[in-house]
């Protein structure tokens, strides 16, 4: 065969693309590994006892499911579940309900004043949450709300300018002949609204749903301003309250990072597209 | 109407303490004693404050410290999984999972990490034979720790509004680009990063945005007197121990707005530059 | 310049029922402008793109010169791509975009400078070389992504459907451009397109292709005379040309009332046929198949007749087309009789095969 005969076959066999490949799927990894290793690191540390939380190995040699069970004991875990899932829901029902309301009536209703209107939301969008804090503080405050769930509800409950910006934008883009055709037979704004573009709105209304489920239950400066009283806590709270209690009980601590973890991974995992469709819309769109 | 709930949370919620927020920053008041009105004497006490020039010189060594190895890290990734590869979608929904994950869990988790004598980075530095590193307790590393961490909740966040926006590049121009004989680093390079401009300036303005007002992250990772020795003693906890530890609103107030000042100007010059950038870019060009 | 052979080239993609392309044996000569054209989903364009290296190739071979290219990357093939849709790169100036594949291959500024001039006096892009895509009309950009192709001066042209997104009146003027461009720089041009009026205007040679298989690779003259199936003979020329599945009885095909002969050397072998006859090779006559005109398409020099074939007990059948002058056409609902031009009817078997015969018997 000779030489080149030789050649012309590892030419064949280490294609170009296979390097590609390979290299491809090693940076891949190596990425993935970066973004799970402190997950990782924190499951296998919850599962050491105390005094194996010092050896460097990754993989506890007896797995101490004792510290979940522990972490129920020190914080009240499910009180603390329910009342995320509460703040969460209620303010994500809310916000998908009212700002799809406004949405709609910003794009597709005419009244005076809509667009100077709509500007001036657009600007709230831009100012830092570091400025209206100490107000809606102050606010709660004189309301008497404070350290009850109604503080943890009411803000958001309404809807925010934020959701009502996305609601608008995605109602602009479904074609008018839906509206026009329901007109035609004889539909009230509100049932327009109710039967007809609710359906159509799903996909935004998800993404938002999502997105703010997200952000209540990960909030942490809002409950901490204004819950006192452990039995309306949050689970970041709670956390907070575990790592300043329990100082260096590590393993405990992770245990309980896990299990606040787990439900917004669930959540990840089953919405992830809406998830994502939620953060990348609200990029584009800004 | 439709619009009235939600307007009028949003008029609750945002506009009113907006301007409250200001009328504050003139007064010194602390909830239990009536306010004085006080003038600019907050603004001038903030300027001559040391901790106020130590915490903006932390936020701006943050930001910067954050939102550049944000963004290359997250081109870089978002390029790798810009690609149709089997198995694609497992990775991306890998790299996004830190985005479920609540900036509380992060930082107790990462505490973990950065563990002085137990924790995984020291572990595995130990095993290249490099002494522990204090990362949390000296006031050295905690700033370049924290930058770490915020980095690397931060990325995935960019990486999806990055890598919708490469996506949305036409599969033509690779093409054309291929043809015309770019390698793929050519290839990204001049086609993928030129392409989504938008996309990288809208990442860096809201990332500067959040890490000027970091709190959660800060407060929970490094405590909330600002870390060893003021090391990471950001605006933002300094804001919170005023308003919250020394219930001197006015004058948190006043930082409040001096704070937001600051991010309108950055956002205006960094607009202005960006236009002047994409001027100078189609120069380079020829 | 050099030629490109297609030897048994075969692509087939995961899932699907046949080959996209299916075992193609085609060469383009050095300097030859060859035309590729067919209906969607033909394998057309995948075969182009075959050459460009953009699509890989399953099976067989594919040479430019001599060069067996199934294995190299796009960039080593020296091959240069017009783009449907011109893929022009949007962030980058005329001139940037003509001379982005140069500036790779490091080639000195002031060449660069030179052949973009070049090409762009060549293509009348003189004036827009400061301009970005989106400022440009569809003729404008259409020509900047030739320039782009010319500028690098590859050994292969590869075309796909230039033309389609232009508008009627535009496209033939670039249609003459494109052809007279080629003829001058005498490089290999392998050329895509769905309409087989630019196919038969400006290519040296046809080939057409249906459901990746190639059917016909000949000069637009001999597709237009001699058709080697039916699915050919449809395909060119337009009004399509009349085809008939007709019973042969007594040597010969009866249309309407009138007869047409069949040659012996057809009879013999079968009991079906498919008579063709172009719609230009049917004269009103005296004499000669009787059709009732139901639609009168007048287009000024020339008018199409299109109606049905009056049978003798007055029953229709068969639609048929036929061309006359447009001068004083007959009316929409009268009877005339055509006359098929005896040495330009064609005979097709039952499953679509020409079936030869020596002309001259009739």
């Amino acid at each position: 065969m000779g030489l080149k005969g030789i050649e012309d076959i590892a030419d064949r066999v280490i294609k170009p693309s296979v390097l590609r490949g390979v290299t491809l799927y090693t940076a891949l990894t190596a990425i993935a590994g970066c973004a799970l290793f402190p997950i990782l690191w924190a499951v296998s540390g919850s599962l050491k006892s105390a005094g194996e939380v010092t050896t460097p190995t990754l993989f506890p040699a007896h797995p101490q499911w004792s510290n979940y069970r522990e972490v129920f004991a020190l914080m009240p875990f499910w009180r603390m579940l329910f009342n995320s899932v509460l703040y969460a829901g209620c303010v994500s029902a809310g916000q998908v309900f009212f700002c799809s309301l406004a949405g709609y009536a910003f794009a597709r209703l005419r009244f005076r004043g809509r667009d100077t209107l709509f500007v001036l939301y657009l600007g709230t969008l831009m100012v830092p949450l570091t400025v209206t804090v100490i107000p809606q503080f102050i606010l709660m405050r004189i309301a008497g709300l404070t350290d009850t769930p109604w503080a943890m509800i009411v803000p958001g409950l309404f809807g925010s300018a934020f959701g009502t910006y996305l609601m608008r934008q995605f109602f602009r883009t479904l074609p008018a002949e839906l509206e026009e055709a329901a007109i035609l037979d004889g539909c009230s704004p509100w049932q327009i609204y109710w039967r007809i573009l609710l359906p159509h709105a799903k996909p935004a209304a998800m993404a938002l749903a999502v997105l703010t489920w997200v952000n209540v239950w990960n909030d942490f400066l809002w409950p901490l301003l204004m819950i006192q009283r452990r039995s309306i806590a949050t689970l970041t709270l709670g956390l907070v309250r575990m790592q300043g209690e329990y100082v260096a009980r590590w393993p405990v601590l992770m245990a309980a990072s896990i299990l606040i973890l787990l439900p917004l991974l669930l959540l990840y995992t089953v919405a992830q597209r809406a998830f994502i469709r939620g953060i990348a819309v609200t990029g584009l769109g800004g | 109407m439709f619009v009235a709930p939600n307007l009028a949370a949003v008029a609750v919620f945002m506009l009113f303490p907006l301007g409250f927020s200001l009328y504050m920053s003139f007064h010194n008041w602390d909830v239990f004693t009536p306010a004085k009105f006080v003038g600019l004497a907050n603004y001038r006490s903030l300027i001559t404050d040391p901790l106020f020039s130590i915490a903006l010189r932390n936020s701006v060594v943050y930001t910067i410290g954050t939102v550049v190895p944000t963004i290359l890290v997250s081109l870089a990734v978002a390029g790798v999984l810009n690609r149709k590869v089997k198995g694609i979608s497992v990775f991306r929904t890998i790299v996004f999972l830190p985005l479920a994950v609540s900036s509380v869990v992060v930082a107790v988790v990462w505490q973990f990490v950065f563990n002085t004598d137990n924790g995984l980075l020291n572990i595995m530095l130990g095993w290249i034979g490099v002494g522990p590193v204090p990362w949390l307790v000296d006031p050295k590393w905690a700033m370049a720790s924290l930058c770490m961490v915020t980095v690397w909740r931060s990325v995935p966040f960019a990486t999806v509004i990055l890598l919708a926006a490469m996506q949305g590049v036409s599969e033509n121009l690779y093409e054309a680009a291929r043809l015309d004989g770019a390698g793929e680093l050519r290839q990204f390079v001049s086609i993928t990063v030129p392409l989504i401009r938008g996309a990288v300036a809208f990442v860096v303005v809201i990332s500067i945005i959040h890490a000027f007002q970091a709190f959660d992250l800060v407060y929970v990772l490094t405590g909330r007197n600002g870390g060893p020795e003021t090391a990471t003693y950001v605006l933002g906890i300094m804001m919170f121990q005023h308003a919250f530890a020394f219930l001197e609103f006015g004058y948190a107030s006043a930082l409040a707005w001096v704070m937001f000042a600051i991010l309108l100007v950055l956002t205006v010059v960094q607009l202005r530059l960006g236009r002047r950038r994409a001027a100078q870019e189609e120069q380079s060009w020829a | 310049m050099a030629s490109v052979t297609f030897e048994q080239a075969t692509r087939c993609y995961a899932g699907a029922e046949r080959p996209a392309v299916d075992r193609l044996d085609l060469s383009v000569g050095d300097g030859e402008f060859m035309v590729l054209v067919g209906p969607s989903g033909c394998g057309k364009t995948t075969s182009l793109r075959m050459i460009a290296g953009l699509e890989s190739v399953d099976a067989g071979h594919i040479r430019i010169g001599t060069r067996d290219v199934i294995d190299d990357d796009p960039k080593d093939r020296d091959v240069a791509m017009v783009f449907q849709n011109y893929a022009l790169y949007p962030h980058m100036t005329v001139a940037q975009n003509m001379g982005f594949a140069l500036k790779i291959a490091r080639i000195r500024k002031l060449e660069i400078q030179e052949r973009v001039s070049d090409a762009a006096k060549l293509l009348d892009l003189m004036p827009f070389l400061d301009r970005k895509p989106k400022d440009l009309s569809g003729g404008q950009r259409q020509r900047v992504a030739m320039g782009r192709a010319i500028v690098r001066r590859p050994q292969v042209f590869l075309m796909d459907e230039p033309l389609s997104n232009l508008d009627a009146k535009l496209r033939v003027q670039t249609r003459n451009q494109i052809a007279g461009l080629q003829r001058r720089l005498g490089t290999t041009t392998v050329y895509v397109t769905h309409d087989q009026v630019e196919a038969m205007t400006m290519g040296d040679r046809v080939a057409v292709m249906r459901d990746g298989v190639l059917q016909q690779c000949a000069a637009p003259r001999e597709l237009y005379r001699n058709p080697v199936n039916v699915f050919v003979a449809e395909f060119i020329g337009s009004p399509a040309m009349n085809l008939m599945t007709l019973p042969v009885v007594d040597h010969a095909v009866a249309l309407g009332d009138w007869r047409v002969p069949v040659p012996r050397e057809i009879t013999d072998s079968t009991g079906e046929l498919v008579v063709g006859i172009r719609p230009e090779h049917l004269e009103i006559n005296g004499t000669g198949v009787e059709m009732e005109i139901d639609v009168v398409e007048e287009l000024g020099a020339d008018a199409y007749l299109y109606g049905r074939i009056a049978n003798a007990d007055n029953t229709f059948n068969q639609q048929i087309v036929a061309r006359t002058d447009g001068q004083d056409p007959p009316l929409r609902g009268s009877r005339v009789r055509l006359r098929p031009q005896s040495q330009h009817v064609h005979f097709f078997a039952a499953d679509g095969r020409r079936l030869p015969f020596s002309r001259g018997t009739g």
